[in-house]
Protein backbone atom coordinates (compact mmCIF):
# COMPACT_ATOMS: atom_id res chain seq x y z
CA UNK A 1 0.00 0.00 0.00
CA UNK A 2 1.65 3.06 -0.95
CA UNK A 3 0.16 5.90 0.12
CA UNK A 4 0.65 9.65 -1.63
CA UNK A 5 2.23 11.86 0.41
CA UNK A 6 1.63 15.98 -0.04
CA UNK A 7 5.11 16.47 -0.29
CA UNK A 8 6.28 13.47 -2.37
CA UNK A 9 8.20 11.60 0.29
CA UNK A 10 8.03 8.10 0.85
CA UNK A 11 6.41 6.81 4.39
CA UNK A 12 9.81 6.27 5.94
CA UNK A 13 10.94 9.76 4.80
CA UNK A 14 11.92 12.51 6.79
CA UNK A 15 11.93 16.05 6.32
CA UNK A 16 15.13 18.04 5.68
CA UNK A 17 16.99 18.63 8.47
CA UNK A 18 19.01 21.74 9.97
CA UNK A 19 20.10 22.76 13.27
CA UNK A 20 22.83 25.10 14.63
CA UNK A 21 24.15 25.58 17.97
CA UNK A 22 25.68 28.40 19.75
CA UNK A 23 23.10 30.98 18.21
CA UNK A 24 22.54 33.14 21.24
CA UNK A 25 25.04 35.44 23.14
CA UNK A 26 23.32 35.30 26.78
CA UNK A 27 22.25 32.21 27.33
CA UNK A 28 24.85 29.46 28.29
CA UNK A 29 23.90 27.08 25.59
CA UNK A 30 21.52 27.16 22.51
CA UNK A 31 20.58 25.34 19.46
CA UNK A 32 18.16 25.90 16.78
CA UNK A 33 16.63 22.87 15.35
CA UNK A 34 14.54 22.92 12.37
CA UNK A 35 12.79 19.90 10.58
CA UNK A 36 11.12 20.94 7.10
CA UNK A 37 8.91 24.04 8.16
CA UNK A 38 8.60 23.02 12.09
CA UNK A 39 11.57 25.22 13.20
CA UNK A 40 12.54 25.14 17.66
CA UNK A 41 14.81 27.80 19.49
CA UNK A 42 16.31 26.10 22.77
CA UNK A 43 17.97 28.25 24.89
CA UNK A 44 19.95 26.75 28.55
CA UNK A 45 21.29 28.39 31.60
CA UNK A 46 22.61 26.82 33.98
CA UNK A 47 23.73 25.45 36.48
CA UNK A 48 22.53 28.20 38.90
CA UNK A 49 22.17 27.77 42.57
CA UNK A 50 19.72 26.40 44.52
CA UNK A 51 16.91 24.05 43.70
CA UNK A 52 12.94 24.75 43.40
CA UNK A 53 10.80 24.05 46.18
CA UNK A 54 9.54 20.75 45.58
CA UNK A 55 12.70 19.54 44.13
CA UNK A 56 15.31 17.10 45.97
CA UNK A 57 18.31 19.57 46.74
CA UNK A 58 20.66 16.51 46.82
CA UNK A 59 20.22 16.07 42.88
CA UNK A 60 20.40 18.48 40.05
CA UNK A 61 17.03 20.06 38.90
CA UNK A 62 16.08 20.30 35.26
CA UNK A 63 13.62 23.46 34.55
CA UNK A 64 11.54 23.72 31.25
CA UNK A 65 9.73 26.56 29.62
CA UNK A 66 7.95 26.35 27.07
CA UNK A 67 6.83 29.32 24.72
CA UNK A 68 4.28 28.95 21.79
CA UNK A 69 4.55 30.68 18.81
CA UNK A 70 1.65 33.24 19.81
CA UNK A 71 -1.03 33.07 22.65
CA UNK A 72 -1.32 32.35 26.16
CA UNK A 73 0.53 29.42 28.07
CA UNK A 74 -2.54 26.47 27.80
CA UNK A 75 -2.45 23.19 29.52
CA UNK A 76 -1.35 21.86 26.36
CA UNK A 77 2.10 23.73 26.86
CA UNK A 78 2.49 22.78 30.86
CA UNK A 79 2.02 19.07 29.24
CA UNK A 80 4.95 19.30 26.71
CA UNK A 81 7.18 21.35 29.08
CA UNK A 82 6.08 18.03 31.79
CA UNK A 83 7.37 15.36 29.36
CA UNK A 84 10.60 17.41 28.11
CA UNK A 85 11.67 17.84 31.79
CA UNK A 86 11.17 13.89 32.44
CA UNK A 87 12.32 13.05 29.22
CA UNK A 88 16.28 15.09 30.06
CA UNK A 89 16.07 14.40 33.56
CA UNK A 90 16.73 10.80 32.40
CA UNK A 91 19.65 11.65 30.44
CA UNK A 92 21.44 13.92 32.50
CA UNK A 93 23.63 12.93 35.24
CA UNK A 94 22.63 14.47 38.00
CA UNK A 95 24.21 13.62 40.82
CA UNK A 96 27.07 16.08 39.28
CA UNK A 97 26.00 19.39 40.15
CA UNK A 98 23.59 19.17 43.40
CA UNK A 99 21.34 21.76 44.74
CA UNK A 100 21.67 23.67 40.95
CA UNK A 101 18.92 24.43 38.95
CA UNK A 102 19.37 24.00 34.80
CA UNK A 103 16.83 25.55 32.85
CA UNK A 104 15.75 24.92 29.56
CA UNK A 105 13.88 27.38 27.60
CA UNK A 106 11.81 26.18 24.43
CA UNK A 107 10.69 28.81 22.19
CA UNK A 108 8.53 27.72 18.70
CA UNK A 109 9.30 29.49 15.75
CA UNK A 110 7.35 27.81 13.39
CA UNK A 111 4.90 25.09 14.36
CA UNK A 112 4.48 22.33 10.89
CA UNK A 113 4.05 19.29 12.87
CA UNK A 114 6.43 16.81 14.49
CA UNK A 115 6.95 19.86 17.26
CA UNK A 116 7.52 18.23 20.72
CA UNK A 117 10.49 15.56 18.55
CA UNK A 118 12.00 18.89 17.87
CA UNK A 119 11.81 20.03 20.76
CA UNK A 120 13.55 17.62 22.25
CA UNK A 121 16.34 17.01 19.80
CA UNK A 122 17.21 21.05 20.01
CA UNK A 123 16.95 20.93 23.95
CA UNK A 124 19.15 17.90 23.47
CA UNK A 125 21.53 20.14 21.16
CA UNK A 126 21.82 22.94 23.76
CA UNK A 127 22.41 21.21 26.85
CA UNK A 128 25.71 19.95 25.00
CA UNK A 129 26.65 22.91 23.82
CA UNK A 130 25.97 24.83 27.03
CA UNK A 131 28.30 21.66 28.51
CA UNK A 132 25.84 20.18 30.90
CA UNK A 133 27.19 16.63 32.16
CA UNK A 134 24.93 13.73 30.47
CA UNK A 135 25.14 10.29 29.84
CA UNK A 136 23.93 10.14 26.31
CA UNK A 137 21.94 12.08 23.60
CA UNK A 138 18.44 11.67 23.24
CA UNK A 139 16.99 11.19 19.35
CA UNK A 140 13.30 11.79 18.82
CA UNK A 141 11.19 11.19 16.10
CA UNK A 142 7.54 11.13 15.37
CA UNK A 143 5.20 7.90 13.49
CA UNK A 144 1.44 8.06 13.21
CA UNK A 145 -0.62 5.79 11.90
CA UNK A 146 -3.11 6.94 8.98
CA UNK A 147 -6.61 5.71 8.39
CA UNK A 148 -5.89 2.66 5.77
CA UNK A 149 -3.35 1.11 8.59
CA UNK A 150 -0.15 2.44 7.21
CA UNK A 151 2.52 3.81 9.75
CA UNK A 152 4.88 6.93 8.21
CA UNK A 153 7.22 9.13 9.97
CA UNK A 154 7.55 12.81 10.64
CA UNK A 155 3.84 14.25 9.33
CA UNK A 156 3.71 18.17 8.59
CA UNK A 157 0.63 19.34 10.43
CA UNK A 158 -1.80 18.37 7.76
CA UNK A 159 -0.84 15.09 7.75
CA UNK A 160 -1.26 15.20 11.45
CA UNK A 161 -4.76 16.10 11.43
CA UNK A 162 -5.40 13.49 9.37
CA UNK A 163 -4.15 10.67 11.09
CA UNK A 164 -5.97 8.06 12.89
CA UNK A 165 -2.87 8.09 15.84
CA UNK A 166 0.36 9.07 16.10
CA UNK A 167 3.29 8.49 18.84
CA UNK A 168 6.14 10.92 19.63
CA UNK A 169 9.31 8.34 20.36
CA UNK A 170 12.62 9.22 22.13
CA UNK A 171 15.33 7.06 21.72
CA UNK A 172 18.74 7.11 23.45
CA UNK A 173 21.35 7.80 20.51
CA UNK A 174 23.64 4.95 19.33
CA UNK A 175 26.87 4.81 20.95
CA UNK A 176 30.30 4.75 19.39
CA UNK A 177 32.50 3.46 22.15
CA UNK A 178 35.92 2.97 22.91
CA UNK A 179 34.29 0.48 25.82
CA UNK A 180 33.56 -3.55 25.48
CA UNK A 181 30.64 -4.38 23.80
CA UNK A 182 29.38 -6.00 26.97
CA UNK A 183 29.17 -2.67 29.41
CA UNK A 184 27.26 -1.29 26.93
CA UNK A 185 24.12 -3.51 26.68
CA UNK A 186 21.38 -3.92 29.18
CA UNK A 187 20.55 -7.71 29.76
CA UNK A 188 21.74 -8.83 26.40
CA UNK A 189 20.40 -5.66 24.42
CA UNK A 190 22.48 -2.77 22.83
CA UNK A 191 21.59 0.35 24.80
CA UNK A 192 20.03 2.34 21.48
CA UNK A 193 17.17 -0.30 21.66
CA UNK A 194 16.05 1.24 24.70
CA UNK A 195 12.89 3.99 24.72
CA UNK A 196 13.07 6.50 26.78
CA UNK A 197 9.64 8.50 26.30
CA UNK A 198 6.54 7.50 24.39
CA UNK A 199 3.73 9.67 23.97
CA UNK A 200 0.68 8.44 21.84
CA UNK A 201 -2.54 10.21 20.75
CA UNK A 202 -5.22 8.39 19.35
CA UNK A 203 -5.92 4.95 19.15
CA UNK A 204 -3.92 2.18 17.70
CA UNK A 205 -3.23 -1.62 17.59
CA UNK A 206 -0.53 -3.23 20.08
CA UNK A 207 0.58 -4.40 16.35
CA UNK A 208 0.80 -0.94 15.00
CA UNK A 209 2.86 0.24 18.13
CA UNK A 210 5.18 -2.03 17.97
CA UNK A 211 5.74 -1.34 14.25
CA UNK A 212 5.85 2.42 14.98
CA UNK A 213 8.60 1.48 17.30
CA UNK A 214 10.67 -0.65 14.66
CA UNK A 215 10.57 2.21 12.13
CA UNK A 216 10.90 4.63 15.34
CA UNK A 217 14.52 3.24 16.15
CA UNK A 218 15.76 2.61 12.41
CA UNK A 219 14.85 6.19 11.59
CA UNK A 220 17.03 7.35 14.78
CA UNK A 221 19.98 5.65 13.65
CA UNK A 222 20.07 8.43 11.05
CA UNK A 223 18.76 10.51 13.39
CA UNK A 224 21.91 9.83 15.51
CA UNK A 225 24.65 10.08 13.04
CA UNK A 226 22.99 13.40 11.60
CA UNK A 227 23.13 15.13 15.12
CA UNK A 228 27.18 13.65 15.70
CA UNK A 229 28.36 15.07 12.51
CA UNK A 230 26.95 18.04 13.74
CA UNK A 231 28.20 18.20 17.04
CA UNK A 232 32.02 17.00 15.96
CA UNK A 233 31.73 19.77 12.90
CA UNK A 234 30.94 22.13 15.48
CA UNK A 235 33.75 21.27 17.88
CA UNK A 236 35.84 21.47 15.74
CA UNK A 237 35.26 24.51 14.25
CA UNK A 238 34.97 26.13 17.36
CA UNK A 239 38.52 25.27 18.21
CA UNK A 240 39.64 26.45 15.67
CA UNK A 241 38.58 29.40 16.90
CA UNK A 242 39.63 29.01 19.85
CA UNK B 1 -14.62 33.19 16.90
CA UNK B 2 -12.07 32.09 14.19
CA UNK B 3 -7.87 32.28 14.09
CA UNK B 4 -6.54 32.53 10.81
CA UNK B 5 -3.30 31.31 9.89
CA UNK B 6 -1.90 33.50 7.76
CA UNK B 7 0.99 35.18 9.65
CA UNK B 8 3.48 37.63 8.84
CA UNK B 9 6.83 36.79 11.41
CA UNK B 10 10.26 38.68 11.36
CA UNK B 11 13.59 38.46 13.40
CA UNK B 12 15.81 41.04 13.90
CA UNK B 13 19.19 41.00 14.99
CA UNK B 14 20.75 44.38 16.20
CA UNK B 15 24.55 43.87 17.10
CA UNK B 16 23.96 40.93 19.72
CA UNK B 17 20.09 41.76 20.49
CA UNK B 18 17.38 39.50 18.38
CA UNK B 19 14.18 39.86 18.61
CA UNK B 20 11.14 37.85 16.74
CA UNK B 21 7.78 39.57 15.63
CA UNK B 22 4.45 37.42 14.52
CA UNK B 23 1.64 39.21 13.83
CA UNK B 24 -1.42 37.74 13.64
CA UNK B 25 -5.47 38.64 13.09
CA UNK B 26 -8.35 37.58 14.43
CA UNK B 27 -12.00 38.79 13.51
CA UNK B 28 -13.77 39.87 16.55
CA UNK B 29 -17.02 42.68 17.65
CA UNK B 30 -15.18 45.89 17.59
CA UNK B 31 -15.66 47.84 21.00
CA UNK B 32 -18.88 50.06 21.38
CA UNK B 33 -17.99 53.17 21.21
CA UNK B 34 -15.83 52.39 18.34
CA UNK B 35 -17.89 50.33 15.69
CA UNK B 36 -15.56 51.09 12.45
CA UNK B 37 -12.50 50.98 13.78
CA UNK B 38 -10.27 47.31 14.09
CA UNK B 39 -8.11 46.67 16.89
CA UNK B 40 -4.36 46.97 17.35
CA UNK B 41 -2.93 45.05 20.60
CA UNK B 42 0.89 44.42 21.09
CA UNK B 43 2.05 41.09 23.43
CA UNK B 44 6.04 41.58 24.61
CA UNK B 45 7.09 38.45 25.99
CA UNK B 46 10.17 38.94 27.83
CA UNK B 47 11.84 35.58 27.57
CA UNK B 48 13.78 33.96 30.02
CA UNK B 49 15.89 32.77 26.96
CA UNK B 50 17.12 36.33 26.65
CA UNK B 51 18.24 37.29 30.00
CA UNK B 52 19.53 35.04 32.83
CA UNK B 53 17.58 37.48 35.06
CA UNK B 54 14.20 38.05 32.82
CA UNK B 55 11.68 35.53 34.95
CA UNK B 56 8.76 33.50 33.34
CA UNK B 57 5.10 34.60 33.84
CA UNK B 58 3.91 38.18 34.21
CA UNK B 59 5.57 40.90 31.84
CA UNK B 60 7.40 43.01 34.44
CA UNK B 61 7.79 46.59 34.28
CA UNK B 62 10.83 46.68 31.71
CA UNK B 63 8.06 44.67 29.46
CA UNK B 64 5.17 46.73 30.32
CA UNK B 65 7.15 49.71 29.22
CA UNK B 66 8.71 48.77 25.94
CA UNK B 67 4.88 47.24 24.79
CA UNK B 68 3.79 50.79 26.05
CA UNK B 69 6.32 52.90 23.64
CA UNK B 70 5.46 50.55 20.38
CA UNK B 71 1.61 50.70 20.97
CA UNK B 72 2.23 54.66 21.16
CA UNK B 73 4.53 54.86 18.21
CA UNK B 74 1.78 52.67 16.18
CA UNK B 75 -1.37 53.80 17.55
CA UNK B 76 -1.05 57.06 18.34
CA UNK B 77 0.85 58.34 15.49
CA UNK B 78 -1.95 56.23 13.09
CA UNK B 79 0.62 54.20 11.53
CA UNK B 80 -1.26 51.20 10.73
CA UNK B 81 -4.79 51.94 9.33
CA UNK B 82 -7.46 50.58 11.82
CA UNK B 83 -10.36 51.98 9.57
CA UNK B 84 -9.40 49.59 6.55
CA UNK B 85 -9.62 47.20 9.26
CA UNK B 86 -13.67 47.33 9.93
CA UNK B 87 -15.25 44.57 7.70
CA UNK B 88 -18.60 45.34 8.91
CA UNK B 89 -19.41 48.12 11.06
CA UNK B 90 -20.88 47.29 14.75
CA UNK B 91 -20.61 43.02 13.87
CA UNK B 92 -16.89 42.54 12.72
CA UNK B 93 -13.63 43.99 12.52
CA UNK B 94 -9.72 42.50 12.88
CA UNK B 95 -7.91 42.85 15.54
CA UNK B 96 -4.61 42.28 14.86
CA UNK B 97 -2.48 41.12 17.68
CA UNK B 98 1.61 42.12 17.41
CA UNK B 99 3.63 38.75 19.58
CA UNK B 100 7.51 40.04 20.20
CA UNK B 101 9.64 37.20 21.61
CA UNK B 102 13.46 38.90 23.08
CA UNK B 103 15.65 35.91 22.31
CA UNK B 104 18.65 37.44 22.98
CA UNK B 105 19.37 41.04 24.99
CA UNK B 106 22.36 42.65 23.99
CA UNK B 107 21.14 45.32 24.91
CA UNK B 108 18.53 48.46 23.50
CA UNK B 109 15.77 46.03 23.24
CA UNK B 110 12.63 48.89 22.20
CA UNK B 111 14.42 49.28 18.80
CA UNK B 112 14.68 45.64 17.83
CA UNK B 113 11.40 45.00 19.14
CA UNK B 114 10.03 48.04 16.97
CA UNK B 115 11.96 47.28 14.01
CA UNK B 116 10.67 43.53 14.44
CA UNK B 117 6.94 44.98 15.12
CA UNK B 118 7.20 47.33 11.78
CA UNK B 119 8.91 44.49 9.63
CA UNK B 120 6.34 41.98 10.75
CA UNK B 121 3.63 44.40 9.97
CA UNK B 122 4.75 45.00 6.43
CA UNK B 123 4.58 41.37 5.68
CA UNK B 124 1.60 40.04 7.82
CA UNK B 125 -1.37 39.37 4.89
CA UNK B 126 -4.82 39.17 5.87
CA UNK B 127 -7.42 36.97 4.21
CA UNK B 128 -9.82 39.11 1.90
CA UNK B 129 -13.77 38.68 3.00
CA UNK B 130 -16.75 39.67 1.75
CA UNK B 131 -20.32 39.86 3.10
CA UNK B 132 -22.98 37.20 2.12
CA UNK B 133 -25.70 36.01 3.25
CA UNK B 134 -29.09 36.66 2.83
CA UNK B 135 -29.10 40.28 4.30
CA UNK B 136 -25.45 40.85 3.42
CA UNK B 137 -24.56 40.94 7.40
CA UNK B 138 -22.63 37.82 7.00
CA UNK B 139 -18.55 37.33 6.71
CA UNK B 140 -17.42 34.92 4.26
CA UNK B 141 -13.39 34.76 4.86
CA UNK B 142 -12.09 33.67 1.16
CA UNK B 143 -8.92 31.18 2.14
CA UNK B 144 -5.67 32.38 0.83
CA UNK B 145 -5.79 29.65 -2.29
CA UNK B 146 -9.17 31.47 -3.36
CA UNK B 147 -8.21 34.75 -2.98
CA UNK B 148 -4.87 36.53 -2.57
CA UNK B 149 -4.76 38.06 1.06
CA UNK B 150 -4.23 41.83 1.30
CA UNK B 151 -1.66 43.69 3.13
CA UNK B 152 -2.07 46.33 5.97
CA UNK B 153 -2.58 49.97 5.47
CA UNK B 154 0.65 51.07 7.14
CA UNK B 155 0.83 54.81 6.27
CA UNK B 156 4.18 55.23 7.65
CA UNK B 157 7.26 53.79 9.87
CA UNK B 158 7.41 55.11 13.34
CA UNK B 159 11.26 53.60 14.41
CA UNK B 160 12.34 54.33 17.59
CA UNK B 161 15.67 54.98 18.50
CA UNK B 162 16.94 54.67 22.23
CA UNK B 163 19.94 57.54 23.44
CA UNK B 164 21.93 56.99 27.30
CA UNK B 165 23.57 59.61 28.83
CA UNK B 166 26.42 59.92 31.54
CA UNK B 167 26.14 62.79 33.32
CA UNK B 168 29.87 62.44 34.57
CA UNK B 169 31.47 62.70 31.39
CA UNK B 170 28.93 64.12 29.68
CA UNK B 171 28.60 61.97 26.85
CA UNK B 172 25.31 60.65 25.15
CA UNK B 173 25.20 57.33 23.29
CA UNK B 174 23.03 56.02 20.75
CA UNK B 175 21.72 52.52 21.13
CA UNK B 176 22.96 51.29 24.47
CA UNK B 177 24.41 47.58 24.69
CA UNK B 178 23.42 46.11 27.77
CA UNK B 179 26.92 46.87 29.47
CA UNK B 180 25.98 50.32 28.84
CA UNK B 181 22.70 50.22 30.14
CA UNK B 182 23.62 48.74 33.52
CA UNK B 183 25.80 51.92 34.03
CA UNK B 184 24.00 54.68 32.40
CA UNK B 185 22.77 57.38 34.23
CA UNK B 186 19.19 58.41 32.00
CA UNK B 187 17.83 57.12 28.98
CA UNK B 188 15.59 58.28 26.57
CA UNK B 189 13.47 57.04 23.42
CA UNK B 190 12.65 59.23 20.45
CA UNK B 191 10.22 57.62 18.08
CA UNK B 192 10.45 59.62 15.19
CA UNK B 193 9.50 58.83 10.87
CA UNK B 194 11.05 59.57 8.21
CA UNK B 195 9.38 62.26 7.17
CA UNK B 196 10.40 64.04 10.25
CA UNK B 197 7.82 63.86 12.63
CA UNK B 198 8.21 63.15 16.11
CA UNK B 199 5.66 60.13 16.81
CA UNK B 200 6.66 59.82 20.26
CA UNK B 201 9.21 60.97 23.10
CA UNK B 202 9.94 58.82 26.61
CA UNK B 203 12.14 59.58 29.13
CA UNK B 204 11.27 58.08 32.34
CA UNK B 205 13.38 60.00 35.21
CA UNK B 206 17.41 59.09 35.39
CA UNK B 207 19.44 62.05 35.22
CA UNK B 208 17.93 64.91 34.29
CA UNK B 209 19.77 66.81 30.87
CA UNK B 210 19.33 70.39 29.28
CA UNK B 211 16.86 70.84 26.79
CA UNK B 212 20.11 72.03 24.05
CA UNK B 213 20.82 67.84 24.06
CA UNK B 214 17.67 67.19 23.71
CA UNK B 215 17.09 69.26 20.17
CA UNK B 216 20.46 67.41 19.57
CA UNK B 217 19.03 63.55 20.19
CA UNK B 218 15.76 64.63 18.20
CA UNK B 219 17.97 65.54 15.08
CA UNK B 220 20.42 62.15 15.72
CA UNK B 221 17.10 60.21 15.78
CA UNK B 222 15.94 62.13 12.46
CA UNK B 223 18.77 61.13 10.17
CA UNK B 224 19.09 57.53 11.42
CA UNK B 225 15.34 56.90 11.21
CA UNK B 226 15.71 57.71 7.16
CA UNK B 227 18.68 54.93 6.97
CA UNK B 228 16.53 52.55 9.07
CA UNK B 229 13.52 53.03 6.90
CA UNK B 230 15.34 52.37 4.10
CA UNK B 231 16.84 48.96 5.11
CA UNK B 232 13.48 47.94 6.27
CA UNK B 233 11.85 48.99 3.32
CA UNK B 234 14.45 46.91 1.29
CA UNK B 235 13.93 43.98 3.27
CA UNK B 236 10.32 43.67 2.61
CA UNK B 237 10.88 44.09 -0.87
CA UNK B 238 13.49 41.37 -1.53
CA UNK B 239 11.02 39.21 0.40
CA UNK B 240 7.84 40.22 -1.13
CA UNK B 241 10.00 39.48 -4.83
CA UNK B 242 10.80 36.04 -3.51
CA UNK B 243 7.34 35.15 -2.16
CA UNK B 244 5.59 35.96 -5.63
CA UNK B 245 8.74 33.71 -7.25
CA UNK B 246 7.51 31.38 -5.30
CA UNK B 247 3.91 31.41 -5.79
CA UNK B 248 5.14 31.23 -9.45
CA UNK B 249 6.50 27.72 -8.66
CA UNK B 250 3.19 26.20 -7.89
CA UNK B 251 2.32 25.30 -10.92
CA UNK B 252 2.14 21.85 -11.31
CA UNK B 253 5.75 20.89 -12.99
CA UNK B 254 7.63 20.87 -9.34
CA UNK B 255 6.74 17.68 -7.98
CA UNK B 256 6.69 17.98 -4.24
CA UNK B 257 9.75 20.95 -3.79
CA UNK B 258 7.92 23.63 -1.88
CA UNK B 259 5.48 22.39 0.59
CA UNK B 260 4.77 26.12 1.76
CA UNK B 261 2.14 26.76 -0.66
CA UNK B 262 0.10 24.12 -0.25
CA UNK B 263 -0.71 24.95 3.20
CA UNK B 264 -2.74 27.47 5.00
CA UNK B 265 0.20 29.62 5.86
CA UNK B 266 2.93 31.99 4.72
CA UNK B 267 5.46 32.38 6.99
CA UNK B 268 7.94 35.19 6.41
CA UNK B 269 11.62 35.34 7.45
CA UNK B 270 13.52 38.37 6.90
CA UNK B 271 16.55 38.34 8.50
CA UNK B 272 17.35 42.30 8.79
CA UNK B 273 20.76 42.74 10.29
CA UNK B 274 22.01 46.44 11.21
CA UNK B 275 24.92 45.73 11.72
CA UNK B 276 25.79 49.29 10.62
CA UNK B 277 22.98 50.95 13.16
CA UNK B 278 25.32 49.74 15.84
CA UNK B 279 28.09 52.09 14.86
CA UNK B 280 27.94 54.41 18.32
CA UNK B 281 28.08 58.52 17.70
CA UNK B 282 29.70 59.85 20.75
CA UNK B 283 28.95 63.28 21.08
CA UNK B 284 30.89 65.29 23.74
CA UNK B 285 29.18 68.13 25.20
CA UNK B 286 31.14 70.37 26.91
CA UNK B 287 29.24 73.50 29.14
CA UNK B 288 29.48 76.64 27.11
CA UNK B 289 29.96 78.07 30.89
CA UNK B 290 33.45 77.14 30.79
CA UNK B 291 34.32 79.00 28.14
CA UNK B 292 35.07 75.79 26.38
CA UNK B 293 33.50 75.46 22.51
CA UNK B 294 31.25 72.84 21.85
CA UNK B 295 32.48 69.82 20.50
CA UNK B 296 31.06 67.37 18.27
CA UNK B 297 32.70 64.17 16.85
CA UNK B 298 30.11 62.23 14.66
Amino acid sequence: MEVDREDGRSQNQLRPLACSSNILHRAHGSASWSQGDTKVLAAVYGPKAGTKKNENPEKACIEVIWKPKTGQIGKLEKEYEMILKRTLQSICILTVNPNTTTSVIIQVVNDDGALLPSAINAACMALVDAGIPMRHLAVSICCCVARSGLVILDPTKLEEQNMKAFAYLVFPNSVHSVLPEGSLSVQGEPIENGIITSVTHGVMSVDDYFYCLEQGRAASTKLSDFLRRNLQQQSTDSSKAG
Amino acid sequence: MVTYREDGSSEVQLGQTRVMGIVTAQLVQPYRDRPKEGMLSIFTEFSPMADPSFEPGRPGELAVELGRIIDRGLRESRAVDTESLCILAGKFVWAVRIDIHILDNGGNLVDAANIAALAALLTFRRPECSLGGEDGQEVIVHPPEIREPLPLMVHHLPIAITFGFFSNESILLIDPTHNEEAVMNGRMTTTVNANGDICAIQKGGGEGVPQRVIMQCLQLATSKAASITKQIKDAVEAFNTERALRKIKRHPTSTGVDVREKQNQYTCNIPVSLEHFKSKTEVVITRTRKHYPLNMAA
